[in-house]
């Protein structure tokens, strides 16, 4: 899939990402990737300032964790981020059933 | 390999004014990426790194500090109403301590606010009109910084004002005035320094997308349905219609005494800030 097809939803895929579990920057793109069956194979640098801004935005917190003897930094989503992701999977679901009963 | 691309990046992110503890947090979550990949190319060219990390955090910092100005101008804006409605009667000018100074202000006191409330507006207008996007043009953002940092001026100016022209005026306003005077303008231009601060923490990130600022007819384009007649593409006709307005409003004001005086003032007073203004603030191109 193209980069650009993508860029639009990118904030809404990270977001259902974190969902399920808090996660560091190179875990969550290897779920986006292998959600997606290898289509979300975006280039991974370009994943880091949406997180950031994700962040700024108070949609994401993240805190550094070490483990085996690594830091990294953790992200996991807030109160307004779970909000924000409900109401995105909300218009995605009308706007993808909606598409489909048109080009069906 | 990594340790040469991310000194790449650190050099990258120094030059689009990422630097201090955010910087090392970005470069020591690459640092973790790339050790557990291995893979230099496939996280991404330095300099496009820098200038996403550039885009993104200064368009979505820039709305912020826009929606924050508003905000420590709001109450700023009905602090100057109530305090201002509160005199009675108007001192002498020539009462004053030192006289030019206390025109000066008097003069501050009156255009300032209106200014600060007119690019607050606009400045809200704009970052609402970005609000769905996740990086817009370096123009946009430097003109979005441009008019946060004139409204929180203005209002900074106002209240600055309004302090000094209790002192100077004194003797001829009652104390209880002049004390709360200098209390409410303290306790305003608090918020206003926050969101200063904030703005030029924001001004540090220099971002990198190329592309057009747009001007006032994009913001105010929900509006312009409801003119009967063609504005988008004429500036300086819109500009004539608010002078008109803001005339009409200083005429009705001012009654019969004042009010041709106030109106021929802020007709000339709108339409000198528009010139003097209007490309900075990016109102016309």
């Amino acid at each position: 899939m193209r980069a650009e097809t993508l860029k639009g939803h990118l904030d809404f895929l990270l977001l259902a990402t974190l969902a399920d579990e808090p996660a560091h920057g190179y875990r969550i793109i290897e779920a986006l990737k292998r959600r997606s069956a290898g289509a979300f194979d975006l280039p991974e640098g370009t994943v880091y300032p949406a997180l950031h801004r994700l962040e700024q935005s108070g949609l994401l917190a993240s805190s550094w964790v070490s483990a085996s003897g690594r830091r990294r930094r953790v992200y996991r989503l807030t109160a307004r981020g779970r909000r924000g992701l409900s109401g995105a999977r909300r218009e995605w679901r009308g706007f993808t059933k909606a598409v489909e009963a048109v080009v069906a | 390999m990594i340790e040469r691309y991310l000194r790449e990046l650190e050099a990258e992110l120094g030059a689009v004014g990422i630097r201090g503890s955010l910087r090392r947090r970005i470069l020591a979550e690459t640092a973790d990426h790339l050790r557990e990949t291995g893979d230099v190319a496939r996280f991404g060219e330095s300099k496009l790194i820098a200038a996403r990390f550039a885009d993104e955090l200064a368009t979505n910092g820039a709305r912020r500090v826009a929606y924050t100005s508003f905000l420590a101008l709001a109450p700023a804006g009905i602090a100057y109403a109530i305090l201002l409605g509160l005199i009675r009667t108007w001192p002498d000018i020539t009462s004053a301590k030192v006289l030019p100074l206390a025109i000066a202000t008097a003069l501050t006191v009156v255009l300032a606010p209106q200014v600060a409330f007119a690019t607050g507006l606009l400045t809200v207008a704009r970052a609402w009109r970005l609000r769905s996007e996740t990086a817009v043009p370096a123009a946009e953002i430097g003109v979005l910084r441009r008019r946060a940092a004139v409204a929180l001026g203005s209002g900074a100016a106002a209240f600055t004002g309004i302090a000094v022209y209790a002192y100077e005026y004194s003797s001829g306003l009652p104390s209880w005035w002049t004390t709360t005077a200098f209390a409410v303008s303290g306790a305003v231009l608090v918020p206003i320094a926050g969101a200063a601060v904030a703005l030029a923490r924001n001004a540090r990130v220099r971002p990198q997308a190329s592309g057009s600022a747009g001007d006032l007819f994009d913001d105010v384009a929900p509006l312009l349905d409801l003119v009967p007649f063609r504005l988008r593409g004429r500036p300086w006709r819109f500009c004539l219609l608010v002078a008109v307005a803001v005339a009409a409003a200083a005429l009705i004001a001012g009654g019969p005494d004042e009010g041709p005086r106030n109106a021929v003032f802020e007709f000339v007073a709108v339409c000198a800030g528009f010139a003097g203004l209007g490309r900075f603030l990016g109102l016309r191109r």
